[in-house]
């Protein structure tokens, strides 16, 4: 139920901003904003999509059809929205969930690493971490272009349809997401060090790397497991810069050409899906933070 | 009086053939001597936005002719002088009244579905464009004063106008205006903006979007405009038409070979690549109108010609160009771009004057300044409101609009640039909400004078859109570009539309700036290259791999 409202209230809005926002849709069929189109043209055009009818009726009908699971067609590609977006969200999806592994992985790395060394070490990742979380899309991704396309010619600057032309893409989205997972990682890794039961683990003779992989590092986990779903909804924001520095294929580069020419159906299309996975990710995030931690499955709430 | 006319040839000869000159600098021996290779399949990238519809009759934008010059012809084409040359139709007639115009077509022509191309043919065509729910824009606009089109025999086609039009010619060179398979159109607007059909020297196989159109060759082709470098099929395999949106990523891909050409090359890049001895520069200004400052003379305060001009002396163009396009792009004080053979140019009505515009400023009763130093008239400060496209101005641009700003600052103007996206744009056009604009105008000819400063053009058309964005309501022009547009004889029609563009000048309607810009970079292994003498479009008709 609370799916629902989530996705009824993101329909909501996207109805209203789009139409709050200058720029005729009609023109969206039309070649775009400024077309010079006959004066039957419009006409038939706002009739097709129903421009003529009062904004209350156009958010009946919206709603209605959503309702019935028909996404509509878009203005400006006359296709289906659904299949726009069938055809968008697999490079999306591919893109996400690697850069979401990915920062994993580093964040985790990154964690540890810093978790044994010293203070200077801690310091060094703190730097790191904190640089990396702030870095924008747009600039890592022209400097990772400039070193490993331009200059050492080891990755494609651009989509090529194999997985080498995956990576750098994939580093850019994940960079940001790991410098944030491991700020958090690491202060509650520091504090699971400090907890009494590490103190007792290491008395029973688990050694410090056992220690730190197998016990605290769960405790360090949770909180970031938590930010996954958050990272997600970051991960397609940054997939519409992404996506068009790298000329891939997928939801954020629609997006973007779907707000250019005020293309309603295919923005609502792309906001219902990112909200869908937003809150399908909470659900799998929550279910997987009881499995992690035994507490809150036993106490329930 | 035609100071334009041998540069702007000269401009467009150097163009088109740049791509041999220019891989033949050093000693390398001369393309022809090596001679023609088929097969390979060359990969572009455009920067430009990806087509809804690969059919350019519906809507009409420039992405759509980028693309539809691939695999779609029409019934002339222009040389590089200027000049219509035949393509589909070998000749033509018109009657003394300039009513009736006759067009002979090529024999054996087919589209690529085996369709012949017949005067039935054309005549769908037209009535394709001209049919509302084909949602045409750029073509519709210029079939505008085509009655009918009739077949006289198989390969005649007669066109009745309502009025006479010296401008049919040009238009229907245009990609806008191709001429596509009947049996194609038939298949409907879904269907044909996937694969449009024509008789052009390649095929779409497919579309992937956000990615690229496949184009295949047409082994059949036999229908080269006048000027091809060869007659018969192309010798390329085919082309990858990639979208690569992102500037330094499509420069990128060029240097790593990914892909073989790229378009809409910034001024940065183009002086990156000049040291590069495994790139080629194409530079092909586009037709029609130059880029250029639009004062919106229909509001105060530029309703005052005194105030215009004031405007237009108080900004240094030419620095700010030379320093911000770094020699990428030529200082133009035309309206018309210099690859229009009618181009006329006034540079004495656009000196950097500030203690000029001063006085004519005082002279307007903009005498009083206030604290922030800018000028005021009845308590009124004398502000300009500047929205500019971040779709249609590049950043480059867009920072030459700041430079002029700051000039303008100094003599008491107070320029508020808002930058905007497309819609929004327009929108605010639409509104009357600005005094000065930067709009682009593509089209083949100086009939493109009429739509920008004819008043009718103040009127908007149903969308809102209306292209006279300086407001010229001026009797005197209006009946200089009637008569042109009704005038075939060339000499005439030429002088006729000069004096329009002398009046639009010393109106100070205007603030030319320069050709909108048009450069692609091309590998060295790429050979013959063109860009068409119509709209600019490059064609891979003749090109071949090494």
């Amino acid at each position: 139920m609370r799916a629902f409202i989530v996705l009824w209230a993101s329909a909501t809005l996207v109805f209203f901003i789009t139409r709050l926002v200058p720029g005729d849709p009609a023109e969206a069929a039309l070649g775009g904003p400024g077309s010079q189109a006959s004066e039957e043209a419009v006409e038939a055009v706002r009739r097709q999509f129903g421009f003529d009818q009062p904004l209350v009726v156009q958010y009946g009908i919206a709603m209605l059809s959503l309702l019935r699971l028909d996404l509509g067609s878009s203005y400006a590609l006359r296709q289906p929205v659904a299949t726009i977006l069938l055809d968008a969200v697999p490079g999306t999806l591919v893109l996400a969930v690697l850069a979401l592994l990915v920062a994993w992985i580093l964040a985790i790395g990154l964690t540890l690493a810093q978790s044994q060394g010293s203070r200077i070490a801690a310091r060094i990742g703190d730097t790191l971490e904190i640089v990396a979380s702030a870095l924008p899309h747009f600039w890592l991704a022209t400097i990772l272009i400039a070193v490993f396309s331009t200059a050492l010619s080891w990755f494609p600057p651009v989509s090529t349809g194999t997985p080498t032309g995956l990576v750098l893409p994939v580093v850019t989205l994940a960079v940001p997401i790991a410098g944030f997972l491991a700020q958090v990682m690491r202060g509650s890794l520091q504090e699971a060090l400090d907890a009494p039961f590490a103190t007792s683990a290491l008395a029973r003779g688990e050694t410090r790397v056992g220690l730190r992989v197998r016990h605290a590092l769960r405790h360090a986990a949770l909180p970031a497991l938590g930010l996954s779903a958050w990272a997600f909804g970051y991960l397609i924001g940054g997939a519409v810069v992404v996506e068009t520095i790298f000329a891939r294929p997928g939801l954020g580069r629609t997006l973007l050409s779907a707000i250019t020419v005020r293309d309603i159906p295919v923005v609502t299309g792309v906001v219902l899906v990112s909200a869908l996975v937003y809150v399908i990710l909470t659900l799998v995030t929550d279910a997987v933070t009881r499995l992690v931690d035994p507490r809150t499955a036993v106490g329930g709430r | 009086m035609r100071p334009q006319l041998s540069r702007s040839s000269a401009v467009l000869a150097t163009a088109v053939i740049s791509a041999l000159a220019l891989s033949a600098c050093s000693s390398d021996p001369e393309p022809a001597a090596t001679g023609p290779t088929e097969g390979g399949t060359l990969t572009y990238a455009s920067g430009d936005a990806e087509p809804t519809c690969l059919d350019p009759h519906v809507g009409g934008n420039y992405p759509q002719a980028l693309l539809a010059t691939q695999f779609l012809e029409s019934l002339v084409s222009r040389d590089a002088d200027g000049a219509i040359i035949p393509w589909l139709a070998d000749s033509w007639t018109v009657s003394d009244d300039g009513l009736t115009w006759e067009f002979a077509l090529a024999d054996g022509v087919t589209f690529t579905d085996g369709t012949p191309l017949d005067a039935d043919a054309v005549a769908a065509n037209i009535a394709h464009l001209q049919d509302p729910a084909t949602q045409s824009s750029t073509g519709y606009l210029a079939v505008e004063k085509v009655t009918s089109v009739e077949a006289v025999d198989d390969l005649t086609a007669r066109f009745t106008l309502s009025e006479p039009d010296s401008a049919l010619l040009e238009s229907l060179s245009q990609p806008w205006l191709a001429i596509e398979s009947p049996a194609g159109l038939e298949r409907g607007i879904e269907e044909n903006c996937e694969s449009p059909i024509g008789t052009g020297p390649f095929v779409v196989e497919s579309w992937t979007k956000q990615d690229r159109v496949t184009l295949v060759r047409n082994d059949d082709y036999t229908s080269a405009p006048a000027d091809a470098g060869h007659d018969g099929s192309a010798y390329l395999d085919g082309i990858e038409w990639r979208f690569i949106p992102d500037s330094a990523s499509r420069y990128a891909a060029l240097q790593s070979g990914e892909v073989d050409v790229i378009d809409n090359v910034q001024p940065d890049v183009l002086v990156q690549a000049e040291g590069s001895d495994s790139l080629v520069e194409l530079d092909a200004p586009r037709p029609g109108a130059t880029n250029r400052l639009e004062l919106n003379s229909g509001t105060a305060p530029f309703d005052d010609v005194n105030v215009r001009e004031a405007f237009i002396r108080s900004v240094n163009v030419d620095d700010a160009v030379s320093s911000l396009f770094q020699g990428t792009a030529e200082r133009s004080s035309s309206p018309l771009a210099s690859v229009e053979p009618a181009a006329y140019s006034d540079e004495s009505l656009f000196s950097f004057d500030p203690e000029a515009a001063g006085d004519l400023l005082d002279e307007a009763g903009w005498s009083e300044t206030d604290a922030d130093g800018f000028r005021t008239k009845d308590g009124e400060r004398l502000t300009l409101t500047f929205p500019v496209s971040t779709n249609q101005s590049i950043p480059a641009e867009i920072s030459l609009f700041e430079q002029l700003q700051a000039n303008a600052a100094e003599v008491g103007f107070d320029v508020q640039l808002e930058l905007l996206d497309l819609a929004s744009w327009y929108e605010a056009l639409g509104a009357n909400e600005y005094d000065l604009v930067s709009a682009p105008y593509t089209k083949v000819g100086p009939d493109v004078l009429r739509i920008l400063y004819h008043s009718d053009g103040i009127t908007p058309a149903p969308s809102g859109y209306f292209a006279n964005h300086a407001q010229v309501d001026d009797p005197a022009i209006d009946t200089l570009l009637d008569e042109a547009s009704a005038t075939v004889d060339d000499a005439e029609r030429t002088s006729l539309y000069e004096e329009a563009q002398a009046d639009v000048l010393e109106g100070f309607y205007i603030l030319p700036l320069y050709d909108q810009q048009n450069h692609f970079l091309l590998s060295t292994d790429v050979h013959d290259a063109r860009a068409l003498g119509t709209v600019s479009t490059p064609s891979f008709a003749d090109a071949w791999l090494s």
